[in-house]
């Protein structure tokens, strides 16, 4: 049976035929290439080099951005782009996401003429690898502090300090890093191989074990001059590419959520106990009525605010109940959907648990499900509660 | 010179299809695709351009959802799409073949690529028809294809292995399910197709005499549930089960 993914309030037609396109053959690539071989990517540990490559040839990457070699498409059909995506992993959607909001992005808006022209072309094509380093060791929820620093020597930059939890570190060819150069935070790009720069992976992870994640570390790292994004200075810059792709991550929790509640529908309809399949127990409905409702409200409002991110009337708060809301909601249904599934639920033949475990990083990273909560507060309220002093 | 490429667009072969009164509900069908066979058709026509053809025609004749066939045939190469509209829900295969060979004639192309069969009616008969109307010489089943000036070499499966096939002038190929690897179109190749005008054409305006149908579709019925399996457990039923195969399947 071909995959029909939960579209109860018909979203499909208000997109457009290209939209459908694209999204279609995402899907199909996940098909054939992605839940084929998913497990035993997390097994081992890696992003294997062909999903690069395929996801640079289907022309993807730094979906929304124009220009310079980039596909220049709706937000639509970039949410989309991750809903498939992350249909297959949170892991391949993390890929992408990285790629195209948090590398490509800032370099399409704060760089150089010389800097979109080296990198962005290589970058939309897979044939560079980008990752963003922003959270530090001690530095997690509140990046304005962090302690990495770059100093001006005159002829070059000299970066000190340490990023971690960085996904794509360690396969990347360039790092868009945020470091303080003279008490203010400002891009800079470190290419793999710079003096002083290395990028060891960290291991172990229960979560998105498909995707790399890294230190990166420099120890009186030389950078030339003429590798500071030029155009933005303070937390403006991170936090403009985390809307992006917390934007796109509104979407692909929907697809995690689609694949959790596909497998629980059918598990549920074939599964017997009590002599009747487990679907026809009015609790199981109950559940399953629940994920139907919340990925249909989820659906809505990712595709509500990829028209607000098209006609440019959206503002940060939006993306943050989005991106809160449907991570939460896939979480739960992820949960809900491996009860159902029994003890089958923690086999790896069954997405749910690696959906499961997946979700809990995506709630935690692109600012937690917390700190969304607190740009809503302050909001609401107009009073800021991230920190006690006024 | 050109090469065209006839496509088919059938319910997706994993797509559920059930009858309603005494025909199949189109309604019910979720996903339409471009027929199998017809796809390795499309994709070496692609592979012909890149050694050297001029101009890739995709062609289709059916309802309006077809011209999706030909917009994905253009995300992946085609250079012009000519559809030929129609609502009928059966065509006798004489007609279908007249319309479509009018079609070519119409695109210019001395080179005409296909499916073996249709996925939906497995009749066989699209690529032969068109090959005698138009008075080309036809290649069936053939899984690869490749131009060397003006000849054709194609390999075919026959009676006794591969056979190689090499054609100098106009020719119909029909096309078998072969090792190539279909290529998946990218997001540039779908931004340039939406671009990309779709002659739609009536049958009307072919200006082709088309005479009365000699066949026509009766009813379409589901095939017969299959019966539930039968379970044996045990030694004790190891003499009921070989008497079963022996005389109900017939197998041993
Ligand atoms: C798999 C993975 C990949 C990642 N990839 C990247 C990457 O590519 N680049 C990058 O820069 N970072 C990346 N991160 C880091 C991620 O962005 C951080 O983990 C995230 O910002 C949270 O920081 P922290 O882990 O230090 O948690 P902390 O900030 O220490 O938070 C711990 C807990 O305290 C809560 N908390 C914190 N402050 C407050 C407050 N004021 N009020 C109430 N509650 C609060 C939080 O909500 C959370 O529940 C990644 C993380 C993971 C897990």
């Amino acid at each position: 049976m071909a995959y029909e993914a939960l579209d109860f309030y018909d979203i499909d037609s208000l997109l457009t035929d290209e939209e459908r396109m694209i999204r279609d053959v995402v899907r199909d690539w996940v098909e054939e290439r992605i839940l084929p071989n998913i497990e035993d990517a997390c097994r081992e540990g890696v992003f294997p080099d062909e999903w690069r490559a395929d996801i640079g040839e289907m022309g993807i990457l730094g979906a929304p951005l124009k220009g310079y070699g980039c596909p220049g498409l709706s937000y639509t059909a970039y949410g989309l782009i991750c809903q498939e995506l992350e249909r297959g992993d949170s892991g391949v959607r993390s890929f992408a996401s990285v790629q195209g909001s948090l590398v490509m992005y800032p370099i399409w808006d704060f760089g150089s003429e010389e800097q979109k022209e080296k990198y962005l072309p290589r970058m939309a094509s897979g044939e560079l690898v980008g990752c963003f380093g922003l959270t530090e060791p001690d530095y997690g929820s509140n990046p304005g502090d962090m302690i990495t620093k770059a100093e001006d020597k005159g002829d070059y930059f000299l970066l000190n300090g340490a990023k971690m939890w960085i996904t794509n570190g360690t396969i990347a060819d360039l790092a868009v890093v945020w470091a303080k150069l003279d008490g203010v935070i400002r891009g800079f790009i470190v290419e793999k191989g710079d003096e002083g720069f290395t990028a060891p992976e960290m291991k172990g992870k229960h979560s998105l074990k498909a995707s790399i994640t890294s230190e990166l570390v420099f120890q009186d790292c030389k950078i030339p001059k003429d590798r500071i994004l030029p155009d933005v200075k303070g937390l403006r810059g991170p936090f403009s590419c985390l809307n992006n792709a917390r934007f796109g991550i509104s979407w692909g929790a929907v697809g995690a959520a689609q694949s959790c509640f596909n497998s629980a529908k059918e598990y549920a309809l074939s599964r017997i106990q009590f002599g009747h399949p487990i679907a026809s127990f009015q609790l199981v409905q109950n559940k399953l009525s629940w994920m139907l409702r919340e990925i249909t409200k989820g659906q809505l409002l990712a595709y509500h605010l990829g028209k607000k991110k098209d006609d440019g009337t959206w503002i940060p708060e939006q993306i943050s109940l989005a991106k809160m809301n449907n991570v939460d909601m896939a979480l739960e249904i992820a949960r809900m959907s491996r009860d159902i599934h029994g003890a089958n639920g923690i086999l790896d033949e069954y997405p749910v648990m690696r959906h499961m475990a997946n979700l809990e990083s995506v709630k935690t990273y692109e600012g937690t499900h917390d700190i969304h909560n607190l740009i809503l507060g302050r909001h609401i309220t107009g009073i800021q509660s991230f920190t006690r002093e006024p | 010179m050109g090469v065209a490429v006839l496509l088919k667009q059938v319910p997706d072969t994993t797509a559920k299809i059930s009858v309603s009164g005494s025909r199949v509900d189109e309604s019910a069908i979720t996903k339409w695709s471009i027929s199998p066979y017809d796809e390795y058709a499309l994709e070496s026509a692609i592979a012909l351009k890149e050694s050297g053809v001029d101009e890739l025609v995709a062609i289709t004749c059916g309802p309006q959802r077809a011209s999706k066939c030909l917009t994905e045939a253009a995300s992946v190469g085609a250079d012009r799409l000519i559809h030929i509209l129609t609502d009928a829900d059966f065509m006798d295969s004489c007609t279908l073949q007249s319309i479509l060979s009018s079609a070519i004639q119409r695109s210019g192309c001395d080179i005409v690529l296909c499916g073996k069969q249709a996925a939906d009616t497995n009749s066989g008969s699209t690529g032969p028809g068109v090959a005698s109307l138009l008075g080309y010489s036809c290649v069936g089943s053939v899984t690869e294809i490749s131009m060397d000036g003006s000849k054709i070499s194609a390999t075919r499966l026959g009676n006794t292995g591969l056979e190689k096939i090499e054609v100098g002038g106009p020719c119909v190929f029909t096309f078998d399910k072969g090792e190539v690897e279909l290529r998946r179109p990218n997001v540039r190749g779908i931004m340039m197709a939406k671009k990309k005008p779709i002659e739609s054409i009536g049958i009307e305006e072919l200006g082709i005499e088309i005479g009365s149908p000699k066949t026509s579709l009766k009813s379409h019925v589901s095939p017969p549930e299959k019966p539930p399996g039968q379970k044996f457990e045990g030694a004790g039923s190891i003499e009921i089960v070989v008497s079963k195969l022996r005389d109900e399947a017939n197998v041993i």
